[in-house]
C-alpha cells in the first residue's frame, strides 16, 4: 500500500543523522552554518510553510515553465518587441543586467543552504531554492537571447557582471558579499528575508505590472513566473530569524538593519528610475515611493515586528530617502549615460514633471532647478555641457555616487578612519553600517579608488569607459534624443 | 608641485566630484576648478560673476592660501560657494 504524502513528507524532509565517529561541528562549521551560539536543538523549531515535496515542485515548474514558453513564443511571432517604448528597454536592459548574474550568485548561495544550513529542513528547502534560481538565471539568458538580434545591449545580460561598469559594481559589492561569501544564517537574514521577502516584491511585482502596462507582456510574464518561486524560497528567512530571536536578537536585527539600507539604496538606483522615469508615464501604475511605502512599510515590516524585531534605528532618514534618494541617482545616472549599457529616459518633459510634483511635493524645490539648467542648455543647443568631465565620488560601503541618498541640501560629508585610511559614504547609515563592521568593506576599493591608485590608464574619462567596457554599440544616450527638453519652448 | 585630488563640492549641486587639484593651487584656482563641473551646468550662474569662496570644515580659506599649505589628506571635502554667500 502506498502511504499519503502526510505520511511520509515529515520522515522525507527531517532525515538527518547522529555524527558518532566525526565532530559535528567540522560537518558544519559555524563559519559556514552561521549557528554561532545558537543550541542545536534550537534549530528543530525552524519550520517553513510551503512543505514542498520534490515531485509536487518538479509538477508546478513544468507547467510554469511551459506557460512561459508559450507566450514567449506566440509574442516573438507577433513581433511584439519591436513595437515597445524605448525608454521602457531601458527597464529591461537595466533589469537583465544588473540582475541575472545575482540569479547565478544565487544558485552558490542556495547550494551553501544545501550542504550547511544547521537543519535538515532548511537544506531540504534549499534543493529547491536552488533549482528556482538555476531557472531564473536560465530564462534571463533565454529572454534576452532571443531578443540579441534586434537590440545589441541584450548582450549584456550575460555580459554586465564581467566588466568594471559601476553600477554593475555596486550590485556586485553587495551580493558578493551577503550571498557568496556570506554564512547560512547571515545569507538567509540579508538575501531570504530582507532582499527577496522584502525587496524583490518591489522590484518584480511593480516592473511587471508596468512592463505589462507597456505592452511588454513576454517580460511581465517573465517576471511574474519568478516571482511566484521567489515568494516560496524567501520562506527561508523567517524560520531563521524566528531561532536568532529567541536566541541571538542582537544579531539578527544589526544583520537586517544593515541589509535592509543596502537593499534601500540599490533598489533606489535600480527600480526607482524604472518606475518613475522610464516608464512611460501614461502606463504608470504607482510611483516609486508608493510602491515602496505599500510593500516595504505596510507589509514587510509589519511582519518583522510580529517577530519581536524594531524598525531599523534609522527609519525617519529611511522615509524621508523615500522622497529624494531615487531622484537623486536618477539624474546622476542620467548625466553620466555614456557610463551606461542602456539608453535612459530622462523623464521630465512637462507632463511627466506635473507627475513627479504631484506624487513628490518637495521634487521641484530639491532637483528642478538642475533640471531648469540642463534644459536651459539642451535648448541653446549645447549638449556637451550635460555631459561629465569627471568622476563623482564614490561611498565605500555601497559603492555608489555620494549625494546619491539624498536631496542637494541634506548632502554632508560622511567619513570614517581605520586602520589609518579615510573612507568615505553617502549617508550617515552607511557610515554606520562600516563603522559596526569595517573588515568587511575596507578592502573593497571603488571604481574612483581604482582611479586614484592609477589602475584605470589613461586617467581621464575616456579611460575610465574602456576600463568599464562600455562600448560605442551600447553607449547610453538620452533615449529620445532630448525631444522632451525642446517641449519646454512652448510650454 | 604634485597631483592632489579633492572631493569638490559646489553647494547646489546634487553630487560632489573628483577634482584633480595640485598642491600648488590657491584657493581662487581651486574654486574654479570645482565650479567648472556645476555651474552653468546643473546650477546657475551666480549673479556676481564666476568668483567663489572655498569653505574646508566649515571655516572659509583666504582665496591667496594654496592647497598645499592646508595639511590635507587627499580627496578632502572641499565646499564651494558663490562669493559673499552664507557659509556652507
Amino acid at each position: 500500500m502506498l502511504l499519503n504524502r502526510d505520511d511520509w513528507y515529515e520522515t522525507s524532509r527531517d532525515l538527518d543523522w547522529t555524527f558518532s565517529y566525526v565532530d559535528p561541528n567540522e560537518v558544519f562549521p559555524a563559519s559556514w552554518s552561521g549557528a554561532g551560539d545558537v543550541p542545536a536543538d534550537a534549530w528543530q523549531d525552524w519550520e517553513e510553510p510551503f512543505r514542498v515535496s520534490y515531485r509536487d515542485y518538479v509538477r508546478i515548474q513544468r507547467e510554469k515553465e511551459g506557460g512561459v514558453k508559450a507566450v514567449g513564443n506566440a509574442l516573438s511571432r507577433a513581433g511584439v518587441f519591436e513595437k515597445l517604448d524605448p525608454a521602457h528597454l531601458a527597464s529591461a536592459h537595466l533589469h537583465l543586467g544588473g540582475t541575472c548574474m545575482v540569479e547565478q550568485m544565487a544558485i552558490t548561495m542556495q547550494s551553501r543552504f544545501c550542504r550547511f544550513a544547521p537543519t535538515p529542513k532548511w537544506r531540504n528547502l534549499g534543493v529547491f531554492g536552488m533549482l528556482d534560481e538555476t531557472r531564473h538565471a536560465q530564462l534571463d539568458l533565454r529572454f534576452a537571447h532571443e531578443l540579441l538580434k534586434v537590440d545589441p545591449r541584450f548582450d549584456w545580460t550575460l555580459k554586465a557582471f564581467h566588466t568594471n561598469e559601476w553600477g554593475i559594481r555596486a550590485v556586485k559589492a553587495f551580493f558578493d558579499d551577503i550571498m557568496l561569501n556570506a554564512d547560512c544564517v547571515e545569507a538567509a537574514l540579508a538575501v531570504s528575508l530582507t532582499v527577496e521577502h522584502g525587496f524583490t516584491n518591489m522590484q518584480f511585482v511593480a516592473l511587471a505590472a508596468d512592463a505589462m502596462a507597456a505592452g511588454d507582456i513576454n517580460w511581465s510574464n517573465l517576471l511574474s513566473s519568478i516571482q511566484t518561486d521567489e515568494a516560496r524560497h524567501a520562506q527561508q528567512g523567517f524560520p531563521t530569524l524566528a531561532v536568532l530571536m529567541e536566541h541571538d536578537p542582537e544579531r539578527a536585527q544589526q544583520a537586517i538593519d544593515v541589509a535592509f539600507w543596502r537593499s534601500t539604496r540599490l533598489f533606489q538606483t535600480l527600480t526607482g528610475p524604472a518606475m518613475d522615469y522610464y516608464t512611460p508615464l501614461e502606463q504608470r501604475k504607482m510611483s516609486f515611493k508608493e510602491f515602496m511605502l505599500e510593500w516595504i512599510v505596510n507589509h514587510h515590516e509589519r511582519i518583522l515586528e510580529d517577530y519581536g524585531l524594531k524598525k531599523p534605528w534609522y527609519w525617519d532618514d529611511f522615509l524621508r530617502s523615500l522622497e529624494t534618494a531615487h531622484h537623486s541617482m536618477h539624474l546622476g545616472m542620467w548625466w553620466y549615460r555614456p557610463t551606461l549599457f542602456f539608453k535612459p529616459n530622462a523623464g521630465v518633459s512637462p507632463a511627466e514633471r506635473e507627475w513627479l510634483r504631484e506624487k513628490y511635493p518637495t521634487w521641484e524645490r530639491d532637483f528642478g532647478y538642475i533640471w531648469d539648467q540642463i534644459i536651459a542648455n539642451v535648448q541653446a543647443g549645447d549638449v556637451p555641457a550635460t555631459l561629465p568631465e569627471t568622476l563623482p565620488v564614490l561611498c565605500n560601503v555601497t559603492h555608489l555616487p555620494i549625494g546619491g541618498a539624498c536631496a542637494p541640501h541634506e548632502l554632508a560629508e560622511h567619513k570614517s578612519e581605520y586602520k589609518g585610511k579615510v573612507y568615505r559614504f553617502d549617508s550617515h547609515i552607511s557610515k554606520w553600517c562600516f563603522d559596526v563592521d569595517p573588515e568587511r568593506y575596507a578592502d573593497h576599493p571603488t571604481v574612483v579608488d581604482r582611479f586614484l591608485a592609477g589602475d584605470i590608464q589613461p586617467m581621464d574619462l575616456p579611460g575610465a569607459l574602456a576600463w568599464m567596457g562600455i562600448t560605442p554599440d551600447v553607449m547610453g544616450d538620452d533615449v529620445y534624443d532630448y525631444a522632451w527638453a525642446r517641449e519646454y519652448v512652448n510650454a | 608641485m604634485a597631483l592632489f585630488p579633492v572631493t569638490g563640492r559646489y553647494i547646489g549641486d546634487h553630487i560632489p566630484h573628483l577634482v584633480a587639484a595640485d598642491t600648488d593651487d590657491t584657493m581662487d584656482e581651486l574654486a574654479a576648478m570645482v565650479a567648472r563641473h556645476s555651474v552653468g551646468k546643473k546650477v546657475p550662474v551666480p549673479p556676481g560673476g564666476p568668483v567663489y569662496d572655498v569653505y574646508i570644515g566649515g571655516r572659509r580659506i583666504d582665496p591667496g592660501v594654496t592647497l598645499g599649505a592646508l595639511g590635507l589628506s587627499p580627496m578632502a571635502w572641499v565646499d564651494v560657494v558663490p562669493r559673499g554667500a552664507e557659509a556652507p
